[in-house]
């Protein structure tokens, strides 16, 4: 071989399958020189600027990057191969896309099929793979490592409590009430006091979840028990749990119509 | 002036929520009583109408109108009571439903593939490099796939000498896996072990640490397990100095399930605290009535 020796990456969060890896490509392609390896996304893409490597190896769930993250800013500039223990969803999208993958343990025979593919495409510029990169990332972010979240509904109420912050499921809060400077968070357990007012609470939060009853309350409907009328007329909304009775006001009565 | 108008009027309508409940109650009673007890009840005002303590005519008039009231209003009444008592009866039923299901969900609770493929290589690596090691970790790994694989679940697991076994196999594994950027202490005195503890509540929040926690930090961490007994409370604190909790993120399948088996079996006297310390990180705890279990082998 005239060329200059070919150089490679290897990115993976576990050392042991980093020290697997480069002793299967010892045996699979003794020519490559394995000119660093790096243990997460930032990382690789730091070391990757630093060596110009020809091949970059990418494990997908790494800290910092994922290793789909790392592919998009790296595979104009080098080959992508991505390894994987388990993804269910990627594997189906390496397979359509064409894209190079390795599964772990790596497997000789397969290795060696890469290099071959690789050994191949050296002197080529990579694979445009934008296109397919963009794609699997919008599915990992519905996946179980979820980093790219579209935007959600809040979940978690935070409140002070000594020194640290007490994380309230929305699923245990009762009802929210406007009191004075604070909104009081009333759960089964007791009351905290928070800053976000109720119209912050009532933007963030799903409204399917909570009503907006009366100017200062703000009611979780699946822990309403009951809704009565008071003499005057007023709605009374109950809450499981809490023996205090929510006044609904009358531009909100609408919420509770009878059907 | 405005101010004595309205005090007025809220002493007015006070007046009239107590008269309501008064007649309601009155209405209650009316269509409950058996007819005879309510034939009983008309002799007896009769005999009163005859003394000069009541006049006659507002006896006759109360025999009349609760008459007429009981013929006209009674049944339906009656039957409205009757159906929200059953409804009463069938939200107890629903609960008990909700525990067998909570339960049978949490025996459900798989085991994460991702992390039985990751060990699983792993176990393949160190056969060539380091044979004994991946027999320390294959054997961490049979450890923990019987305590949480449904069909391998065996009894004697609702100790939490038990649930903190099966999590010490389960960090022996991650921090084979991790090296040095997982650090783990265990702190649970030995005469807690044979304290009664749900199965899969522990292993769900240790999951959870290494999964949102730490795994996704680049540096790594530590995670802390402790038990403590203070008074007849069980405390037990999953600590992380990992990337802290995200408050848009969903509640999850196992946060949801600790909470409601929580709830289902121990009612308000159990919870599950989450806090994030000041200096980062995340604390999950769980605090039970304190019971320990004297026919369990620790």
């Amino acid at each position: 071989m005239s060329q200059p020796k070919a150089t490679a990456i290897i990115a993976d969060d576990e050392e042991p399958m980093r020290d697997m890896l480069r002793k299967r490509l010892q045996e699979a392609w003794p020519e490559l020189e394995i000119v660093a390896e790096a243990a997460n996304g930032i990382e690789a893409i730091a070391l990757a600027g630093q060596h110009q490597p020809d091949i970059v190896f990418l494990d997908i769930r790494m800290p910092g990057l994922t290793g789909i993250e790392a592919a998009r800013m790296l595979f104009n500039r080098c080959h992508i191969v991505f390894i994987t223990a388990y993804d269910q969803y990627a594997i189906e999208a390496f397979e359509q896309g064409a894209l190079d993958y390795l599964l772990k343990p790596v497997n000789l025979e397969r290795l060696k099929t890469a290099c071959e593919r690789l050994q191949a495409r050296l002197g080529k510029t990579p694979n445009n793979i934008e296109r397919q990169l963009s794609q699997l990332l919008q599915q990992s972010g519905r996946g179980p490592t979820g980093s790219a979240a579209q935007p959600e509904y809040l979940h978690w109420i935070q409140a002070q409590v000594g020194n640290s912050l007490r994380m309230i499921s929305t699923k245990e809060v009762l009802f929210f009430r406007a009191d004075e400077k604070y909104t009081r968070v009333q759960t089964a357990q007791g009351e905290f006091l928070i800053r976000k007012t109720l119209k912050e609470l009532e933007d963030e939060l799903d409204p399917n979840e909570f009503w907006r009853i009366h100017r200062s309350t703000l009611v979780r409907v699946d822990a309403i028990s009951e809704v009565t009328r008071d003499l005057r007329g007023r709605q009374m909304v109950r809450v499981r749990n809490s023996t205090e009775e929510l006044e609904v006001s009358r531009g909100n009565t609408h919420l509770f119509q009878q059907m | 002036m405005g101010n004595r108008t309205r005090s007025v009027l809220s002493f007015v309508g006070e007046i009239g929520d107590t008269a309501s409940s008064l007649w309601w109650d009155f209405f209650d009673w009316l269509a409950q009583v058996p007819l005879r007890r309510l034939v009983v009840t008309w002799m007896l005002a009769f005999l009163l109408g005859l003394t000069p303590v009541l006049h006659p005519k507002q006896v006759a008039f109360f025999i009349i109108g609760s008459a007429g009231l009981k013929i006209l209003a009674g049944g339906k009444r009656k039957a409205e009571i009757e159906a929200r008592k059953s409804a009463a009866q069938a939200g107890t039923e629903s609960l008990e439903r909700r525990l067998v299901e909570a339960q049978m969900s949490a025996l459900q609770a798989q085991v994460e593939p991702h992390f039985l493929f990751n060990t699983l290589a792993l176990i393949g690596q160190l056969i060539e490099t380091d044979p004994p090691e991946a027999a320390k970790i294959h054997t961490h790994l049979i450890e923990y796939l019987r305590a949480t694989l449904p069909q391998m679940r065996s009894r004697g697991n609702g100790t939490l000498g038990r649930q903190i076994q099966m999590a010490h196999s389960y960090l022996a594994i991650m921090q084979a896996r991790m090296k040095s950027r997982l650090s783990v202490s265990i702190d649970v005195p030995q005469e807690l072990e044979s304290a009664t503890f749900p199965p899969m509540m522990l292993q769900i929040l240790i999951e959870n640490s290494i999964k949102h926690g730490l795994e996704p930090k680049v540096e790594g961490g530590r995670i802390d397990i402790r038990a403590s007994v203070n008074g007849s409370v069980l405390q037990v604190d999953v600590q992380d100095d990992g990337i802290g909790f995200n408050a848009y993120a969903g509640d999850g399948v196992g946060l949801t399930n600790v909470r409601e088996r929580l709830k289902l079996m121990y009612g308000t006297r159990a919870q599950l605290l989450i806090e994030q310390p000041m200096d980062g990180g995340c604390r999950a705890s769980i605090c039970i009535p304190f019971a320990p279990d004297i026919f369990a082998k620790p």
